[in-house]
C-alpha cells in the first residue's frame, strides 16, 4: 500500500441552491485494497459526498483526483466508466425482473439476453461465493440476499472503489456476517471499499481507515487499528454548532398515564413494557431500523399486528388510530408529507381534521388556525395557505398544532425535527417542553441525540426491537448514548 | 375577517373551464340553429330536455365523483344499474312497484358492499374487482331476463313507474326561492360567486316563465346534487372524504376510519345506480339485456370532464354534472341539428382529452412551485435522515 492513493478528494464543497452548506471542505484518501470507513451523524454530509462521487451531483468546489488525474464527472455513467460503482442505502433494484435482469440493467444494446452476458454476471456471482440463483424474481429474495444481488451489480462494471452506503442497516446478524465477508474478500481482490455505517462495532472490525464527517467537514480521519469505538463516537457527536441547552425541567411526580405493557409486534418489536407519566418527556434514542417508529405506530394502535395493552389512565387506549384518538393518543408521523399532512388542503383544514362533529364550523377553524400561526410562529400570510406549499418546519408545526386540542393528553413526536432548519427546530423543542409543563405525557424519538439530551427527563435505548437500557440524560453525554444505541452485536461475533 | 377571494384562480380555466365550455357550446348551437331557420335552440323546453337526457348520467356522475374523490374507481356503475332495473321490472307485476325499486336498491346496495369489500379488505385494486364486476353483473341480468327483454304487463303498476319518472314538476317558484336564498347566503357571508350562481338561477327562472315544467329526474337529479354537494362542502364527513383521497395515510393517522369512508363511497356509488337503474326501467316499463352498455364511461367521462382527478383529494360535483349536460348538449345538439351523428363519438372524445389537457396544463404552473417548495430546502437533511 505504498504506491499512489487511487481516490482523493481536496476541500470538496457543496453548496446547495438554497444556500445550505452540505460540504465545507473535505478531504478524503482513499488507497486501493483497503476498507475505508465513513462516518457522521444525521446530516453531517455523508449522503451528498457519496452523491458526489457516484456523478450523481456536482460538487460546488474543490476538486477530486483519481488515479493521479484530476476528474469531474458529470453523471453517473462517467462515474461507473472510470471505476467507481456506489450500492446506495435503497437498494434499486427491479423487483419484478431477474437477478440477472437487475445484473444486466445498465447493459447497453443487443439482445435482451446474450449468453456472454450470462455468463459475466455468473462469473461475478461465483466471485461472491453464488449467494443466489441467478433466474430467481429478485422480489422473492429475502432482504440481505437482494443486498448481495446490488452488490454483484455494482461488480458487473469492475470497479476499482466500491461504495457503500449503510449495506447492513436492515439486514439480520447472518445476513450481514455475509455483507462482511463480502467486503473482505473484494478488499483482497484489490478494490478499495467506501463502508458508510452507523454502526461502531463493525466499523471498527471491519475498516482500515475511518473518516468521520460533522458539519460538512472531516473531523477525524485515522487509521482505524489507532481507534475504539468510545474515540469515533466521541468524534461524531463533537461540539455541535448546534448544541441545545438543556433546561433542567421539575421532575413531574404523578402517576403513570400512559402505561405500555408487553407490546409487541411480530418481527419489528420485543414485547415492551414502560410508563409516562403526566408531564413528562421521555425520549426513545435507537438508529435507523431499530424500532422507533414501530413503538410509536403499536402505541397509537396502527399497527394491526401489535398484540399488548396500551394504558392511558388505567384505561385501555383501543387498538386502532380512531379508538387512539378518542382516548386522547396523538402521533406526529416520521414522513410529515407521506403521513402527516394532505397537502393540497389548507393549513385551517389540515387543524381540524381530527375533530369531530358533523357541520364545518369555517369561522372557528379559521380563528383556531390562525391562533396557531401566532402561537407555533408558523410562517404563513393566513389559514388559507395549503400545507403543501409551507417548508418543512412549517409544515411540521402545523402537524402538531393538528392535535393540540384539550382531549390529548399523549403526544408521540417521530422525529419531529428531522428535515428542519435550525430556528424552527428550536421553536419545536421549546414547543414540546410548554406542552409536557401543560401536563401531556411526551413521548420522543430523535435521531439527533443531542436533541434528546436537551429536552427529555428520561432516555430509553432501542436496539433491534427491544429497549436495551434506561438512561438519565443528566448523567450521560452524546458519545455514550451513541455508544449505547450501535452496538449491534458482540464483537466476536463480526470477526469469527 | 374577510376571506379574500383569488379572482385569477376562481375564473382560471382550470377552475371554471367547463362552465365556459358549456356556455360556448350552447351559444355556437344557437348560433347554428339560428342559421338554418330551426327553431330556437335555447328555448326553456330544449334545455329542459337536455338536463332530462343527462340526469341519469348525472345521477352516477355525483356518485362516482364522490368515489372518485376518495382515491378509488367504479367501472360497474351502468351493469348495476340495468340490474336494479331488471330486478324492478321482474319484481313490479307481482310485488308492486315501492316494493320491488326498493329491492332493485338493495340489491344494487350489495353490489356496491361487495366491491368496496373486495378492494378494502383483500386489497385488490378497484378496477380490476369493478371491471369483473361490470361483466359478471351483465352476465347476471342476461341470466335473469333469459337474454330477452322484459315489460310490465299490469297496467296499474306500469301506471306508477311511468308516473314516477314522467310526471312534470313545476319548477318556477321552487328556482326562485333557490335563487334568493343563494343570493341572501352571498349577501351575508360575502361570497360573490354564490351571488353569481343566484343571479344566473334566477335569470333562467324568470326567462322560462312560471308555467315552466321539467320531468321529474330532473328533479331527483338536483336534490341529490344539492345534498351531496351540501354535505361535501359543509360538514366533517365531506372534509374527511377528501382528506381520505388526498393523503389515506395522513387520514388513517389522524383517527379517521379510512375502510368505512371508501367503503362507503361503493355503496352511495352503487346505490346511485340502483336508482338510476329504477329511473331508467320506469322510463319504458320494460328492459332489455343490454341497456345502459357503455354508460359508465361516460359517467367517468362527465366526472373528468368536471376536473376530478382520478389520483383522489380533489372535484366537484357540480362540475361533474356540468360536465355531464356538456356530453348530452353535445348528443342533443348533433341530433336536433342533424349534424351528422357521425362525426359525434369523434367531437365528444377530442373534448374529453382537451378537458384533461386543460386541467393538466392549468394545473402545472401551481404545482411545479410546490415541489421546488418541497424538495429544495429539504433535501440534504432528508437524504442522509433516510
Amino acid at each position: 500500500m505504498v504506491d499512489a492513493p487511487l481516490l482523493e478528494l481536496h476541500g470538496l464543497e457543496k453548496v446547495w441552491p438554497n444556500g445550505t452548506a452540505a460540504l465545507r471542505g473535505v478531504d478524503l484518501t482513499v488507497r486501493a485494497g483497503s476498507v475505508h470507513g465513513l462516518l457522521g451523524a444525521n446530516g453531517a454530509g455523508k449522503s451528498t459526498l457519496i452523491k458526489v462521487l457516484a456523478g450523481a451531483i456536482p460538487a460546488s468546489g474543490g476538486n477530486v483526483t483519481w488515479r493521479g488525474e484530476t476528474v469531474r464527472w458529470t453523471n453517473p455513467r462517467a462515474a461507473r466508466a472510470d471505476g467507481i460503482a456506489t450500492i446506495y442505502q435503497h437498494i434499486p433494484l427491479v423487483p419484478t425482473l431477474s437477478v440477472l435482469e437487475n445484473m444486466l440493467l445498465e447493459q447497453r444494446g443487443g439482445w435482451r439476453l446474450d449468453r456472454a452476458a450470462r455468463e459475466r454476471a455468473a462469473a461475478v456471482a461465483q466471485s461472491l461465493g453464488d449467494p443466489f440463483d441467478l433466474d430467481a424474481i429478485v422480489g422473492n429474495l429475502p432482504i440481505g440476499t437482494r443486498q448481495m444481488v446490488a452488490i454483484a451489480q455494482g461488480l458487473m462494471s469492475d470497479p476499482a472503489l466500491l461504495i457503500m452506503d449503510e449495506p447492513t442497516a436492515s439486514l439480520a446478524g447472518d445476513e450481514r456476517e455475509q455483507v462482511y465477508r463480502t467486503i473482505r474478500r473484494l478488499a483482497g481482490e484489490g478494490r478499495a471499499i467506501l463502508f458508510v455505517s452507523h454502526f461502531l462495532d463493525e466499523i471498527v472490525a471491519l475498516t482500515d481507515k475511518v473518516t468521520v464527517l460533522r458539519d460538512g467537514r472531516a473531523v477525524l480521519d485515522a487509521e482505524t487499528a489507532n481507534l475504539d469505538e468510545a474515540a469515533i463516537a466521541a468524534a461524531i457527536a463533537g461540539r455541535s454548532v448546534t448544541a441545545l441547552e438543556r433546561v433542567e425541567r421539575q421532575a413531574p411526580a404523578g402517576d403513570a398515564l400512559l402505561e405500555v405493557r408487553n407490546l409487541a409486534s411480530p418481527g419489528k418489536l420485543a414485547p415492551t413494557s414502560f410508563s409516562v407519566a403526566a408531564g413528562e418527556i421521555v425520549g426513545i434514542a435507537g438508529m435507523l431500523g431499530s424500532g422507533r417508529s414501530e413503538l410509536l405506530h403499536a402505541i397509537f394502535g396502527a399497527d394491526p399486528a401489535a398484540r399488548g395493552v396500551v394504558l392511558l389512565g388505567g384505561e385501555e387506549a383501543g387498538r386502532d388510530p380512531a379508538e387512539a384518538v378518542g382516548a386522547g393518543v396523538a402521533l406526529v408521523p416520521e414522513d410529515r408529507a407521506a403521513q402527516g399532512f394532505i397537502p393540497g388542503m389548507t393549513i385551517a383544514e389540515n387543524i381540524a381534521l381530527p375533530h369531530d362533529g358533523w357541520l364545518i364550523a369555517p369561522r372557528r377553524e379559521r380563528a383556531a388556525a390562525t391562533a396557531a400561526i401566532e402561537d407555533l410562529a408558523i410562517k404563513a400570510p393566513d389559514p388559507d395557505a395549503l400545507v403543501g406549499e409551507l417548508s418543512g418546519g412549517n409544515a411540521q408545526k402545523v402537524v402538531i398544532a393538528k392535535w393540540l386540542t384539550p382531549r390529548t393528553r399523549v403526544l408521540l413526536l417521530d422525529e419531529p425535527t428531522a428535515g428542519i432548519d435550525i430556528g424552527a427546530r428550536t421553536d419545536i423543542l421549546r414547543l414540546i417542553r410548554r406542552l409536557a409543563d401543560q401536563g401531556l405525557a411526551v413521548l420522543l424519538v430523535s435521531s439527533e441525540f443531542e436533541e434528546l439530551l436537551a429536552v427529555t427527563d428520561r432516555i430509553l435505548v432501542l436496539r433491534d426491537g427491544a429497549i436495551v437500557a434506561e438512561v438519565d440524560p443528566a448523567t450521560i453525554d452524546e458519545a455514550g448514548l451513541i455508544q449505547l444505541a450501535s452496538g449491534t452485536q458482540s464483537r466476536t461475533e463480526i470477526a469469527a | 375577517m374577510t376571506r379574500s377571494i383569488d379572482w385569477r384562480r376562481t375564473f382560471g380555466l382550470r377552475e371554471a373551464g367547463v362552465y365556459y365550455a358549456l356556455l360556448i357550446l350552447l351559444v355556437l348551437l344557437a348560433a347554428i340553429a339560428h342559421s338554418r331557420g330551426l327553431p330556437n335552440y335555447l328555448s326553456p323546453q330544449n334545455l329542459g330536455n337536455i338536463v332530462y337526457q343527462a340526469s341519469l348520467v348525472g345521477i352516477m356522475g355525483v356518485a362516482m365523483t364522490v368515489m372518485l374523490i376518495t382515491g378509488a374507481f367504479d367501472l360497474s356503475v351502468a351493469s348495476v344499474a340495468a340490474l336494479a332495473a331488471a330486478v324492478l321490472v321482474g319484481l313490479a307485476p307481482s310485488i308492486g312497484f315501492p316494493l320491488a325499486a326498493g329491492a332493485a336498491i338493495v340489491t344494487a346496495i350489495a353490489v356496491g358492499i361487495f366491491n368496496g369489500a373486495v378492494v378494502q379488505f383483500v386489497g385488490i385494486n378497484a378496477f380490476i374487482v369493478t371491471l369483473g364486476t361490470l361483466t359478471a353483473v351483465r352476465g347476471l341480468v342476461l341470466v335473469l331476463t333469459d337474454g330477452r327483454s322484459l315489460m310490465v304487463e299490469r297496467p296499474e303498476v306500469l301506471q306508477q313507474m311511468l308516473a314516477f319518472e314522467s310526471t312534470r314538476v313545476p319548477v318556477f317558484w321552487a328556482a326562485l326561492l333557490f335563487a334568493v336564498a343563494l343570493l341572501a347566503l352571498a349577501a351575508w357571508k360575502r361570497r360573490p360567486l354564490d351571488a353569481l350562481a343566484g343571479i344566473v338561477v334566477a335569470v333562467f327562472a324568470l326567462l322560462a316563465g312560471s308555467d315552466f315544467t321539467v320531468a321529474a329526474p330532473v328533479v331527483y337529479l338536483a336534490l341529490f346534487t344539492l345534498a351531496v354537494w351540501a354535505v361535501l362542502r359543509f360538514t366533517v364527513i365531506g372534509r374527511r372524504i377528501y382528506a381520505v383521497g388526498g393523503n389515506a395515510e395522513a387520514a388513517r393517522l389522524s383517527g379517521i376510519n379510512v375502510h368505512a369512508y371508501k367503503l362507503g363511497a361503493f355503496v352511495l356509488s352503487s346505490a346511485a345506480a340502483g336508482f338510476a337503474g329504477v329511473l331508467f326501467g320506469c322510463r319504458l316499463g320494460a328492459i332489455n339485456p343490454t341497456a345502459l352498455q357503455g354508460t359508465e364511461l361516460t359517467v367517468i367521462a362527465a366526472a373528468i370532464l368536471g376536473g376530478t382527478s382520478l389520483l383522489g383529494g380533489a372535484g366537484s360535483v357540480l362540475k361533474t354534472v356540468v360536465g355531464a349536460l356538456l356530453l348530452f348538449t353535445l348528443t342533443n345538439g348533433f341530433n336536433v341539428l342533424d349534424l351528422g351523428a357521425s362525426y359525434q363519438g369523434l367531437i365528444e372524445g377530442a373534448v374529453v382529452i382537451a378537458a384533461a389537457a386543460i386541467y393538466t396544463v392549468g394545473g402545472d404552473r401551481r404545482r411545479a412551485r410546490r415541489a421546488t417548495v418541497d424538495t429544495a430546502p429539504a433535501a440534504p437533511a432528508v437524504a442522509e435522515a433516510g
